[in-house]
């Protein structure tokens, strides 16, 4: 099995989540295509975890159809969760292993062949060289980032998942996992990205969907998204310096109340 | 990029290095968990001759075998499920069934520990001795035990979704099974609460690990005390698998 004829590495089709009688997911459709970062981006509660979720196949949809690399997650779960690598909102390894012991349990669930010196040398490569014999619990907030992704990345996967990877990062590490992010975009890996930040949306992203109440409200490229709804009364309403930016977008569209 | 789905086996060999490292790095819990069985085996030494060595043993186990799946087993999946350790790895190709299979092995080598270090110091400090055949059928036992307490540290993880609930839950179970358990069975809480404990779980655990200490003497009673036994395994392991719950939140 292989991706579809399209270049789709992720296919989601009418999906719906359900908690009890509430509908969390509502109809979601949307794809992401190779070498493309796709940005989800919604108020709290939108539906974005839950979205995510399914796609990790950590929730069971009602209904819908999600597809990784032409495996259906619901057929083939274990197909196509080899071909995602994920990265958490809140990671969290064994506290009780270190750093070279987590990823040689990654790497053996993942079936990637990962010897000391070769874990020596990646840890290097992300200036984490010092690193691999203390707790995941030591390292910082940067740190941590670059070792779950690392972690996410153990096994050179077709789609990402990451999952506001940049909350709480200073800007220096921001930026650096945006490099990596356009880096591993070059190489062809797909990345769906949940962000509450619309400077990183607008940096990276090549599409955005802007989903809210569960329903994806509109999908574009930043550009044509600011394009599009420069008229709209409710986006002029919401533009605070006369220039209309990717975030008086969202708001235009997902409104100016606050979301619990 | 091409990826592939890893064998069940090399998952499970990499679940299994990292659980036992895991155990091993919290050695100071495990050492308390064995420790109340050989202090009850070191203080009770006047009393083998009156009790007898298979009565002494058996609860010295049982009561290892509580600790291990009450205080041991439960709240480390209690705390795992809180971190979201399981929902990272259930993100990976990993089928669910090999990361619980992973942590009861890590179970089975603690009973396995428990029982030879309860033999050990049975055998040196209060010269008791079993025959071959007692200590193979005895080890059986102390397994057949072990799945009912780690049974019912998972039906507690299954049915509470708090860890430090959890926590206070399984100590106090623990606490209530050693005084109601161990004093209803030296007959200091009267006839009734005697006969309750008797088929109770730390009575009928404690009654197949002290007939298996004496494979030639095994009757009638403790056929039904291993059929309860097993009862209280299945019922215990049902409810807990049934309503447990990957995340905590």
């Amino acid at each position: 099995m292989d991706n579809q004829s399209n270049g789709s590495i992720l296919q989601v089709k009418d999906l719906n989540v359900f908690y009890g009688s509430f509908r969390a997911v509502r109809n979601v459709c949307f794809e992401v295509k190779e070498g493309e970062i796709f940005g989800l981006l919604g108020p709290n509660g939108a539906g974005k975890t839950s979205t995510l979720s399914a796609v990790e196949g950590l929730l069971k949809p009602q209904s819908g159809f999600i597809s990784v690399c032409g495996y259906n997650i619901s057929e083939k779960p274990l197909n196509a969760r080899a071909n995602i690598g994920v990265q958490l909102q809140a990671t969290s390894f064994q506290p009780e292993l270190n750093v070279r012991e987590i990823l040689q349990l990654y790497a053996g669930i993942y079936g990637v062949e990962m010897m000391k010196d070769k874990i020596e040398t990646i840890l290097a490569g992300i200036k984490l060289e010092d690193a691999s014999s203390k707790r995941f619990g030591q390292l910082s907030g940067g740190q941590q980032q670059r070792v779950s992704l690392l972690i996410a990345m153990i096994h050179n996967p077709r789609l990402v998942l990451l999952d506001e990877p940049t909350t709480g990062l200073d800007p220096q590490s921001r930026r650096q996992l945006w490099e990596r992010m356009e880096e591993m975009r070059e190489k062809g890996h797909a990345i769906l990205l949940t962000t509450h930040s619309m400077e990183e949306a607008e940096a990276v992203c090549d599409r955005i969907a802007i989903i809210d109440h569960g329903q994806v409200v509109t999908v574009d490229t930043p550009a044509s998204l600011i394009e599009h709804h420069r008229n709209d009364p409710a986006v002029i309403a919401a533009s605070r310096k006369g220039k209309i930016t990717l975030e008086d977008v969202f708001i235009g569209l997902t409104g100016r109340a606050i979301r619990s | 990029m091409q990826t592939s789905i890893p064998t069940s086996s090399s998952v499970l060999q990499s679940l299994l290095r990292a659980d036992f490292t895991t155990q091993w790095r919290n050695r100071r819990s495990v050492i308390l968990v064995l420790l109340v069985p050989v202090i009850i085996l070191m203080s009770w030494k006047g009393l083998v001759e009156k009790l007898g060595g298979a009565f002494v043993l058996s609860t010295c186990i049982t009561i290892g075998l509580m600790a291990i799946g009450l205080m041991g087993y439960s709240n480390s999946i209690a705390r795992d499920r809180d971190k979201g350790v399981f929902q990272r790895l259930r993100v990976a190709p990993v089928p669910s069934w090999s990361i619980m299979v992973s942590r009861l092995i890590v179970q089975l080598a603690m009973i396995l520990l428990l029982t030879t270090i309860v033999f050990v110091v049975g055998f040196n400090y209060d010269k008791i001795t079993l025959s071959q055949s007692g200590y193979a059928t005895t080890y059986l036992a102390a397994f057949v035990g072990g799945a009912v307490y780690l049974g019912l540290g998972q039906a507690i993880v299954g049915l509470i979704k708090n860890p430090e609930t959890v926590n206070s839950t399984t100590r106090l179970v623990y606490f209530v099974f050693i005084m109601v358990g161990m004093f209803g069975d030296l007959g200091a809480l009267g006839n009734q609460i005697g006969d309750a404990v008797k088929w109770s779980p730390y009575g009928t655990v404690k009654h197949i690990l002290s007939a298996s200490m004496q494979p030639t003497n095994w009757d009638q009673k403790a056929t039904l005390a291993m059929l309860v036994t097993i009862l209280y395994a299945i019922v215990f392991s049902t409810v807990g698998i049934k309503w447990f719950k990957w995340n905590s939140k």
